[in-house]
């Protein structure tokens, strides 16, 4: 990493025999080393992670080519994307001639404009060079000829693991078998609870329990048993031992080290997200190192000889001729005929113009494109803002792009209006459902919860639901107790076999009714009692968090979340708090549907608790006396957008007034066409071999509830944009689904907090989103999740594919591949459109030095619609 | 008018609906048949399930004709194979849903399927062996399915090389059969004076060999390497395996129980089934993914059929292999509910559950010892009641000991009464379906049956044993090589799926 090696060498400079020093030392690298890896969190709790979120301290560029080098992995579209895209009309080729020529003119080179531009044209039709001239003599006579193309050095071997360039006798690499260790060791020392017999001396930690049991493990050989006896018991010794042993330079450990988190990338952000979870498992990261290099040390052992032969990686010239050949009309004699300077700048250009690059050229094209084509739409339909008319209703959805077309579809049946803002609605809170001792962080993940917010009820009620519930997991422990009962577990198939086929044949005939039974008898035996919301401060001493908010914070929150709404006027009857959640069954990816605001679940429990906080008439007092007057008349409900079936279902609504029943009723009344239009609209882009929908409900449902279903819904693919704005600027356009809104009225944001507020949390929150469908999109193997037919869930934390792989980190290829032929999401970074003065922006920029490097790097794209309706790209 | 239909009309009924759905299949390959064809073939793939289904209800104790079994274990089995078939393709429709090998994935299922139901018909032995090797060569196709994928390849091989050893093996049993008694068919060769002219050596032979053809495919140790390996098929296709092919050795046991019974070979199986049921039992213990642990069960039940075979329980295992199909193609096909999704609460031991527990142990005592005393002779009454006892024991103190207040333990006990109630009555519908089937089981040796029961009995040993010495050395090494036979080799895993790289830059437009 070239940002990060200038604090290698430094630190390596100052040596010091002082071992405590020296631990710090290697503290520090691995510090530096784990910024190329992200943390990765269990998949129950899926919540959008930006794989490169540690590295946009460098262009996009830059990251691009140093995955290239040390991974082998390409983050650009590859080129069939690109040409179906094409295909569809998504790519103004305009733009990419454009592009090529700002190419041509900012880089210098001594051939004919005209000729290097000939050969620019034709290899960005992206076609392969064609095997038979690549394979001929004649080229390979050529190729052989020549010798020596100045081009930047293979550098660093290092980089990548010294086992990955050493096979074994069965001509296995040696990384791969390591790997296999490395996963195995993983698996079992991270299981939550799935194994009946869990590994050996766990509670020691990661590496202790290794070092103890490595000496007995039967898949290593005796001599690299024998080897790893007596291996010291400290994790940082083990790895300097380790590092020494392979003779690593000082000067490259760092980029050692990386190598190796960066060859299971998804285990090792475990192991990151794992040691900033509790202090006792703080140095697992060094400890998994510590491992990993170590067994890479006794399975290199008996070829450490080797490694002295350091690969040499050539330029290999033949594809370069070719392409001259085939792309720059040359034919062979003329080619010979060149001096050798002149082939040189020939093929050096030819070198410089290289696939990534031409995919590089397209890429932006196809994203100019699309900003060219919102900017034309935006502005040819924006509204002018006129005095707003009096909603009936005001409904607060999150900036999920799934919410775009349900508002949509919404304003359309009547006077309603709606608004964008992150789904947790600035509530830092914990949640707990009643009668769990669990709690869930429901917030953007790069934040931290605050405050505790507890599900209650009545205690009689708490505690005959509690026995009901129990009576429902105890069958489930039960039969997980006899599975690891050796004698139990002959009698279970015979037992359970019969409810069990019950169960598989009415969710494979009827599975719409089958689901609603199962789901219905769990409903009525557990009669959920109704609950309230323990908002009130009470003060634990021994907690961590305390639980609710003290009256001053109840204000704070309520006036901060509706001036993020923009709503501090104008208030209708009824306002509505949208959550929103999903439905899938037998679907590990379920949290990844859900709302990515509330780190990966449904929303309804924060939309709840502002509704609340809303209507207590002391919170109202205080925001009244500060300007935000809330008639006596208005309520704040809460309900949940259910986006796989797009209903909206109350969750909490309390006496409501006069006027505000006369806005519920109407709510109702519109709902059922809001839904079928929104599943009409949404159930056309999902693979189905129906084509005409009769009942898009029934079958929006039967998505939500077939237990065989891979695509319940589309999520968040084709997530394209961020429009930071009023809604009068895209409320009579079609955004397809690919939009998330946030509202915003710079007219009441004169300091600018709150634009830096929307820019640092939800704005955060929509790019790593993005990103992540990106490097899920372009490199599925490495970034996504495979595929899921294949997949088997481990340690109750993730997924891998087939025997044993990487823990899988990002969204699997079915939520971004509408086939195995054809891409459903456009990997496009995501562009922010911010509605406010160029000064607000520029003023953004210059005090968030976070969001500008990420605008500099090529990691989102900016621009903004300043008040005369002009668009500007920055 | 149905009532009327003879067996042999049913016969040819069933295989123009066979031969129907294998055209379905066949036509379904054509690029120009529309994929929603599929819809379509589903209900094909049924006709040939619900006419087993009408033969098993029809069925009048007509035992076939030499060439096909025609008794109600070959239509029972039939239509398990096929039912089990339609469920998996029904859930593949979605499931698989733009897969690139889509419709090659139906046609081979089909064929697959159909060619295990001619097997359970087949009572010609070049039929059996000729039809028993089209569902394993199907099987090997289905799990490289994806070939592109260097894993998936790698697993078929390792498949097909046991599979190959299976049949060859399969097949040298009834060539030495037909060259000792001059029949193919197997009703005639297991006649009392065909099995004289075999030799007490050329039995064990015939019988060893068919130990090796039926252990492979139902991966006992030390054979279990391909089940473990092939987890990499996607999991409709891990269902099917699990579910319908790899208990086809229990069939074929039950078939052959004549030449089979008291012969030192079912000796051998039942050391080695024995051996399986403790490996398989341990590998579900130690792993950790979801998959990894079904296939260590499957290792152990099918471990456990083949010890009801021995013991001359065949009526038990043809029960046993079924609802431990059905069981586990659930179970995989569920394979993606397997996240917890912020359950935590387990049970604690409270001290004032002790009597309820001590009460539970003294009723599974009880029966236990009732059960055993309805037939105190048969051996595997005996196995039978420990296993009965100890379950009820172990299922008493999670559901009623451990209930949380009174509903709690009425829900814990109506579930116990309840899941033994339907227990009964699906054993003895069994029971009546396959009384008409007759098998002919001599008793093993007591000494046999002691041997079995003390091994399972070393198995809960080992189990309260590790409980107290987590920390010992032993425990170590038995877990790591629990771990170690679990686990697929270095060559059979890839630590990220390359080949989608492949498929993005082969993708495109079409």
């Amino acid at each position: 990493m070239n940002g990060t090696s200038v604090l290698t060498k430094e630190n390596v400079k100052k040596q010091d025999t002082n071992i405590n020093h020296q631990e710090s030392n290697i503290n520090v690298l691995i510090e530096s080393a784990s910024q190329v890896i992200a943390p990765l969190w269990p998949i129950s709790a899926f919540a959008a992670r930006n794989p490169w979120a540690g590295l946009e301290k460098q262009s996009f560029e830059q990251t691009a080519a140093w995955l290239n080098k040390t991974r082998d992995i390409d983050i650009y579209p590859s080129a069939s994307m690109i040409l179906s895209a094409k295909s569809k009309g998504e790519i103004d080729e305009a733009f990419v001639k454009m592009g090529l020529q700002h190419w041509l003119d900012s880089h210098s080179y001594n051939i004919p404009r005209n000729v290097a531009e000939r050969f620019c044209h034709a290899a960005l039709k992206l076609d392969p060079l064609p095997s038979n001239l690549l394979s001929s003599l004649k080229l390979e006579k050529l190729a052989d000829e020549f010798s020596g193309l100045n081009t930047d050095r293979i550098d660093n071997f290092l980089i990548q693991p010294i086992s990955s360039n050493i096979a074994n006798e069965d001509g296995e690499r040696l990384v791969n078998i390591l790997d296999h260790h490395v996963i195995k060791w993983c698996k079992l020392y991270l299981d939550d609870s799935q194994a009946g017999w869990t590994m050996p001396n766990r509670d020691e930690g990661f590496y202790r329990a290794w070092q103890r049991l490595i000496q007995y493990d039967p898949a290593l050989n005796k001599i690299q048993r024998k080897s790893l006896k007596g291996w010291p018991k400290e994790a940082h010794m083990a790895l300097k031992k380790a590092l020494f042993a392979l003779e690593i330079p000082n000067s490259e450990i760092q980029t050692y080290l990386e190598g190796h988190l960066l060859s299971l990338p998804g285990w090792a952000g475990m192991m990151l997200w794992r040691s900033r979870q509790s202090s006792h498992e703080h140095s697992l990261l060094t400890e998994y190192l510590a491992v990993r290099i170590s067994m890479e040390w006794a399975l290199l052992k008996p070829y450490l000889h080797l490694t002295n032969q350091r690969p040499e990686k050539k330029v290999s010239i033949a594809p370069l001729i070719a392409a001259w050949i085939h792309w720059g009309d040359l034919t062979i004699e003329e080619w010979s005929q060149m001096s050798a300077a002149e082939q040189n700048e020939y093929l050096s250009f030819a070198y410089s113009f290289d696939e990534k690059l031409r995919r590089k050229l397209w890429l932006e094209a196809w994203e100019q494109t699309h900003t060219d084509r919102l900017s034309q739409q935006i502005i040819s339909k924006q509204r002018k803002i006129i005095d707003k008319k009096s909603a009936l209703a005001q409904f607060a959805f999150c900036i999920d792009v799934r919410s775009e077309p349900f508002r949509r579809q919404l304003e359309k049946e009547g006077p309603f209006e709606t608004i964008g803002i992150a789904g947790f609605f600035g509530l830092p809170i914990a949640t707990s459902e009643l009668g769990s001792d669990h709690s869930h962080s429901s917030l953007p993940v790069i934040l931290k919860p605050q405050h505790k917010i507890k599900e209650t009820a009545d205690e009689n009620e708490l505690k005959l639901y509690q026995q009901r519930k129990q009576a429902v997991t105890s069958l489930s422990y039960t039969f997980k107790t006899m599975k690891q009962n050796v004698l139990a577990s002959l009698l279970l198939p015979e037992l359970s076999g019969p409810w069990l086929s019950l169960q598989m044949v009415s969710r494979s005939f009827v599975p719409r009714r089958a689901d609603r039974f199962i789901r219905n008898l769990r409903e009525t035996w557990l009669r959920k009692p109704n609950t309230t919301l323990s908002l009130n401060h009470v003060h634990h001493l021994e907690a961590e968090m305390p639980v609710g908010f003290s009256d001053e914070e109840k204000v704070n929150y309520a006036r901060q979340a509706l001036k993020m709404m923009g709503l501090t006027k104008n208030f209708s009857p009824l306002i509505v708090i949208c959550g929103h959640s999903s439905k899938s069954t037998n679907n590990p990816y379920a949290a990844a549907l859900e709302c990515g605001a509330c780190g990966g679940a449904a929303g309804g429990f924060n939309a709840r608790a502002l509704a609340t906080l809303c209507n207590l008439p002391e919170v109202r007092k205080e925001l009244s006396s500060e300007g935000i007057e809330i008639p006596e008349d208005t309520v704040f409900v809460a309900a949940e957008h259910k986006t796989t079936v797009d209903e909206l279902h109350w969750i909490y609504v309390p006496e409501l007034s006069e006027a505000a029943q006369e806005a519920f009723d109407r709510i109702e009344a519109i709902m059922p066409k809001v839904s079928r239009n929104a599943n009409a609209e949404r159930l056309a882009q999902l693979p189905n071999f129906k084509k005409e929908l009769k009942n898009p409900k029934a079958e929006a449902h039967r998505f939500a509830e077939d237990w065989s279903e891979i695509r319940p819904e589309w999520g968040l693919a084709r997530n394209a944009a961020f429009i930071i704005g009023q809604r009068e600027l895209t409320q009579d356009c079609d955004l397809e689904g690919r939009a998330f809104l946030h509202n915003y009225d710079w007219n009441q944001d004169e300091s600018g907090d709150l634009l830096a507020n929307i820019i640092a949390g939800p704005g955060t929150v929509s790019q790593w989103i993005n990103l992540q469908y990106y490097a899920s999109t372009v490199a599925p193997h490495y970034y996504g999740s495979g595929n899921k037919a294949t997949q088997t869930v481990t340690a109750g934390l993730g997924v891998m594919q087939g025997n044993a792989s990487d823990l899988l980190a990002g969204l699997p290829w079915q939520s971004v591949m509408q086939s195995d032929h054809e891409v459903y999401h456009s990997p496009l970074r995501l562009l922010i459109v911010i509605q406010a003065p160029s000064g607000y922006v520029k003023r953004l920029l210059n005090n968030d030095s976070v969001f500008r490097e990420k605008v500099q790097n090529g990691w989102v794209r900016l621009a903004s619609v300043d008040p005369d309706g002009r668009w500007v790209n920055w | 008018m149905l009532g009327s239909l003879s067996s042999s009309s049913l016969l040819s009924l069933f295989f123009i609906m066979l031969v129907i759905s294998g055209l379905s299949g066949l036509l379904f390959l054509h690029p120009r048949i529309p994929l929603s064809f599929v819809r379509i073939h589903i209900g094909i793939v049924a006709l040939p399930s619900l006419v087993s289904l009408l033969a098993l209800t029809n069925n009048s104790g007509n035992r076939g004709d030499g060439f096909w079994y025609l008794d109600s274990l070959a239509w029972l089995m039939v239509f398990f194979v096929l039912t089990i078939g339609l469920i998996i393709q029904r859930f593949s429709v979605r499931y698989l849903m733009g897969d690139r090998s889509y419709r090659k994935y139906f046609t081979l299922f089909t064929f697959t399927t159909g060619a295990a139901s001619i097997t359970c018909l087949s009572a010609d032995l070049r039929l059996m062996v000729i039809s028993w090797g089209a569902t394993l060569v199907g099987l090997t196709l289905l799990i490289r399915l994806n070939r592109a994928w260097k894993v998936a390849s790698e697993a078929a091989k390792v498949s097909g090389r046991l599979f190959i050893l299976s049949w060859f093996s399969l097949l040298f049993a009834i060539i030495w059969l037909f060259q000792v008694t001059g029949q193919w068919q197997l009703s005639l060769i297991l006649t009392n004076e065909s099995l004289a002219q075999l030799g007490a050596w050329e039995r064990t032979g015939v019988n060893l060999l068919i130990v090796l053809a039926v252990i492979i495919p139902a991966a006992q140790w030390p054979f279990q390497r391909w089940l473990i390996e092939s987890v990499v098929a996607p999991t409709p296709v891990s269902a099917i395996m699990h579910a319908g092919l790899v208990n086809a050795g229990g069939i074929m046991l039950a078939r052959f129980s004549p030449l089979f019974n008291g012969d030192i070979a079912s000796i051998i199986l039942l050391i080695l089934a024995s051996f399986s049921v403790l490996i398989g039992y341990g590998i579900s213990l130690v792993q950790v993914d979801y998959k990894r642990q079904l296939v260590g069960s499957t290792i152990g039940q099918m471990g456990f059929m083949f010890i009801q075979c021995a013991l001359g329980a065949y009526v038990a295992a043809i029960i046993h292999l079924i609802l431990h199909g059905l069981f586990k193609a659930t179970l995989f096909l569920q394979a993606g509910s397997a996240v917890r999704r912020f359950e935590v609460s387990t049970p604690v031991n409270e001290r004032s559950s002790y009597l309820w527990i001590m009460a539970g142990r003294t009723l599974a005592l009880v029966i236990g010892i009732a059960y055993w005393l309805m037939a105190p002779l048969e051996g595997y009454q005996l196995i039978s009641a420990l296993i009965l006892g100890w379950s009820l024991s172990v299922s008493w103190t999670q559901l009623v000991a451990f209930g949380k207040g009174r509903i709690g333990r009425i829900v814990g006990l109506s579930f116990l009464g309840g899941a033994a109630i339907v227990y009964f009555i699906i054993h003895n519908l069994f029971y009546e379906w396959l009384r008409t089937t007759v098998f002919q089981s001599v008793q093993p040796p007591m000494s046999v049956v002691i041997i079995v029961v003390c091994l399972l009995l070393f198995g809960i040993a080992m189990g309260t044993w590790v409980a107290r010495n987590r920390s010992s050395v032993s425990f170590a090494i038995l877990y790591l090589w629990l771990v170690r036979l679990g686990e697929a080799k270095p060559k059979l895993v890839e630590s990220h799926p390359n080949y989608l790289k492949q498929y993005l830059s082969q993708g495109g437009n079409r």
